[in-house]
């Protein structure tokens, strides 16, 4: 059997509820108590009291101590029907009953067994057993000049004090089931209410949805800031932290404000359709920081309370949607590549239908000849393999580029200059064919005849000297410029770091070498660099 | 030639393997020790058989081949490799000429290819075995060899045409002027690429000799000078 679970709304009403009976319960037993001993407190001094009165009559007096039952009869009956006491009695000093208005046995002691205390003088209130039953009664003794004479009791029946205490109960009681009732209906509304503003959800799906919204926030690869109307910032995850470099001690931002992190004047988060509408994937700056943010009000019970504000990195969109394009360009590759393919294995199935072997051979062949003729051209003229390399590796990069990197037939190496290790020197050759390659490429994205750019390299050590020339068909260096461009620093390039040609300037001149800069013809650069074999013979 | 020579084929297209194995003992005499389909095949194989050679096709199911190089490093194997990769993997060819491959194919192979690299290998390892001293000549040899000079080619003459030559040469011959590679280009309308070729090829056949100047602003220039004989 599984247990019906009781949603929260319904233990919160069910809580309340007892709660509320409970103390409605002690708080009517309490004032229930009070009441009763007020009653019995007031009845019992009015008993005392009527005793004390009746006990200071001086007729009385005399008539109790002479024993004179016809006067006390008649003192007391008169007495007896203003009184509202159950009964009167009068005792003599032995406590015997001298009177009783309820007409009870005479000349008989008195019941209850508690005169010793009054025929000392004491006057009491107590609550005793009588003739007629239990009952509160006050008792004063009757004091004439030779001491006490006799015994006054005023009695009070407690069946009587019941429907007393009842009577005066009843509204009490009334009241407390109407505020019972009305308690009720609270807790009820109450739970109501709650359930309500929790949108039906139990405190655990809250909580869960709480930590989970948390975890969202943090996870995202998104800034999210949230503010209120006087843009102070009441949530900020992760990635707007560090995107804001807001330091990791600062831990609690909530309540500070967000222009504290954002300095320059913003027109996303200053606007005055601001509190209108909602703004989507506008290009913004934050912090001199180009990105794409969204801001959406924050509406609560119909008032706005505030905005959330998301945004992405620009630089990183443009990055994805480069990638995005390159394997879109890829996909396209592929499918040019397999129709390729497919043409490729037609020709090839049909060369051999007709018996035509060498053909097809030679086909095949054809395919691999370019590379394989590359690679062995390099291989054998190369001898140093890190070059060799290189070589083939920038071969295959300018293919890529869509370029072509020519290797001049007399290229030949043996060695590496002995002034410069390996990597100075492949760094020379490495560089020169970079910047070749992109500025050739520039150059034909420039120009209108689609034609493929050349790259040029002459690599040899056949002479005295090492000889490396790159030349390409990018654009002519001005003769002003010639001069500058190995500085550190110094590039042309919009993307470059002005490294590249100082290397080669530095490793060149380490090497005792010298660089020539030449325009190409018709259009284009071309970098000759020569080093010297035995510098010590110069 | 009387060398055992084993070989191994790395190749994961079985049909593939087969044929490069018959051909490779048809047509070369190289005694195919074993066939692997995979990287982890062709490890197990090498310790087991060390062969001589391995022919190593660069993607295989559980790997690239080009992992092998430094495996066989590791283990200090006497195993040299012709590496055969795809014609769009150039790049991993640059890898297997730094890490020392005895020869590198291009994917489709040609056999006259095939068996032109495995004829050297039996060459190579032929003079390797020979002699106990080697002299300076031999180890030349032998390194040349392996970077495929052994077949004579007719060295300088590939690249210089014989016309242009004489129209340079002659540029020198009747002046006693120095020339650069502007003059020389401006002269003889040819362009510069080929005309520092044919002027590098004259030093080298001691045709000319390089004078080096610095110009107005400090840059050196070359001057090209005809030796009288």
């Amino acid at each position: 059997m599984t247990k019906f679970p009781l949603l929260f709304a319904q233990k919160l009403f069910i809580a309340l509820s007892i709660l509320f009976a409970l103390a409605v319960f002690i708080m009517h037993q309490y004032i229930n108590g009070i009441i009763e001993t007020n009653l019995y407190t007031n009845l019992g001094e009015r008993a005392q009291i009527q005793a004390k009165e009746i006990a200071a009559i001086p007729e009385l007096a005399l008539a109790v101590k002479n024993h004179d039952l016809k006067a006390i009869n008649e003192l007391v009956s008169l007495i007896n029907k203003q009184s509202d006491a159950s009964y009167i009695v009068i005792g003599d000093k032995h406590a015997t009953r001298l009177f009783h208005t309820q007409n009870v046995a005479i000349n008989v002691p008195m019941v209850g067994d508690d005169n010793q205390d009054v025929l000392k003088g004491k006057s009491i209130i107590i609550i005793s057993q009588g003739s007629l039953g239990q009952s509160l009664r006050g008792k004063s003794p009757i004091i004439s000049d030779d001491g006490v004479v006799g015994i006054v009791s005023v009695g009070y029946m407690l069946d009587r004090l019941d429907e007393l205490h009842k009577i005066q109960s009843y509204p009490f009681i009334i009241f407390c089931v109407l505020l019972f009732v009305v308690l009720f209906v609270f807790s009820y509304i109450f739970s109501f209410l709650i359930k309500k503003q929790m949108l039906n959800l139990e405190p655990k799906e809250i909580s869960l949805l709480v930590k989970m919204q948390s975890a969202i926030m943090e996870s995202i690869n998104e800034g999210l800031i949230a503010v209120d109307l006087n843009y102070n910032i009441t949530h900020i995850n992760q990635f707007a932290r560090q995107f804001l470099n807001i330091p990791k001690h600062v831990d609690n931002l909530n309540g500070t404000n967000l222009f504290l992190y954002i300095v320059s004047p913003n027109d996303l988060l200053r606007n005055d359709d601001c509190l209108i509408e909602d703004v989507y994937d506008r290009i913004s700056h934050f912090n001199d920081e180009v990105v794409i943010a969204s801001r959406i009000r924050l509406i609560f019970n119909e008032k706005i309370q505030g905005w959330v504000i998301t945004f992405r990195n620009m630089n990183e969109i443009n990055l994805l949607s480069k990638r995005l394009s390159q394997v879109q360009q890829y996909a396209d590759n592929l499918r040019a590549l397999r129709h390729e393919h497919q043409n490729w294995l037609a020709t090839l199935l049909g060369l051999i239908y007709m018996q035509r072997y060498d053909d097809a051979k030679e086909f095949i062949t054809r395919q691999s000849t370019n590379n394989q003729q590359q690679l062995d051209f390099i291989t054998d003229k190369i001898k140093v393999p890190t070059i060799a390399g290189l070589l083939i590796g920038k071969f295959t990069k300018a293919n890529e580029m869509g370029l072509e990197l020519q290797f001049d037939p007399m290229c030949q190496l043996n060695q590496i200059p002995d002034k410069l290790i390996e990597t100075e020197f492949m760094s020379i050759i490495a560089n020169l064919l970079d910047n070749a390659f992109t500025a050739s490429l520039a150059q034909y994205q420039k120009s209108a005849v689609k034609e493929k750019k050349i790259v040029y390299l002459y690599l040899s050590d056949a002479t005295d000297e090492y000889v490396i020339e790159v030349s390409d068909e990018g654009t002519q260096i001005d003769e002003a410029v010639k001069s500058s461009i190995f500085k550190l620093g110094v590039t042309t390039k919009t993307k470059g770091d002005g490294v590249g040609l100082y290397l080669v300037k530095t490793y060149t001149e380490k090497a005792n070498g010298y660089i020539e800069v030449n325009n190409n013809l018709p259009q284009g650069t071309i970098f000759s660099i020569f080093i010297p074999k035995e510098y010590d013979c110069l | 030639m009387n060398i055992d020579i084993k070989a191994l084929i790395v190749e994961d297209e079985p049909i593939l393997a087969e044929v490069n194995a018959e051909f490779v003992q048809r047509n070369t005499n190289i005694k195919v020790a074993g066939i692997a389909s995979t990287l982890s095949d062709a490890k197990i194989m090498l310790e087991k058989f060390n062969p001589h050679l391995v022919l190593l096709d660069n993607y295989l199911p559980d790997g690239q081949g080009i992992e092998l190089f430094d495996y066989i490093v590791k283990k200090n194997l006497s195993t040299y490799i012709i590496f055969i990769t795809a014609a769009s993997d150039m790049d991993t060819c640059s890898h297997a000429i730094r890490h020392g491959a005895f020869d590198y194919l291009i994917k489709p192979v040609s056999y006259e290819r095939i068996a032109y690299s495995l004829h050297k290998f039996k060459l190579f390892l032929l003079r390797q075995s020979s002699p106990k001293n080697l002299s300076q000549r031999q180890i030349d040899e032998l390194f040349n060899l392996q970077t495929k000079d052994f077949i004579e080619t007719k060295k300088n003459t590939k690249g210089i045409d014989a016309l242009t030559l004489q129209r340079i040469q002659s540029l020198f011959i009747n002046s006693a002027d120095e020339l650069t590679v502007e003059d020389v280009t401006h002269k003889a309308q040819i362009s510069k690429t080929t005309v520092r070729r044919y002027l590098e090829y004259c030093i080298q056949t001691n045709f000319l000799r390089v004078e080096i100047r610095y110009g107005k602003i400090g840059r050196p220039e070359r001057y090209y000078k005809h030796i009288a004989v």
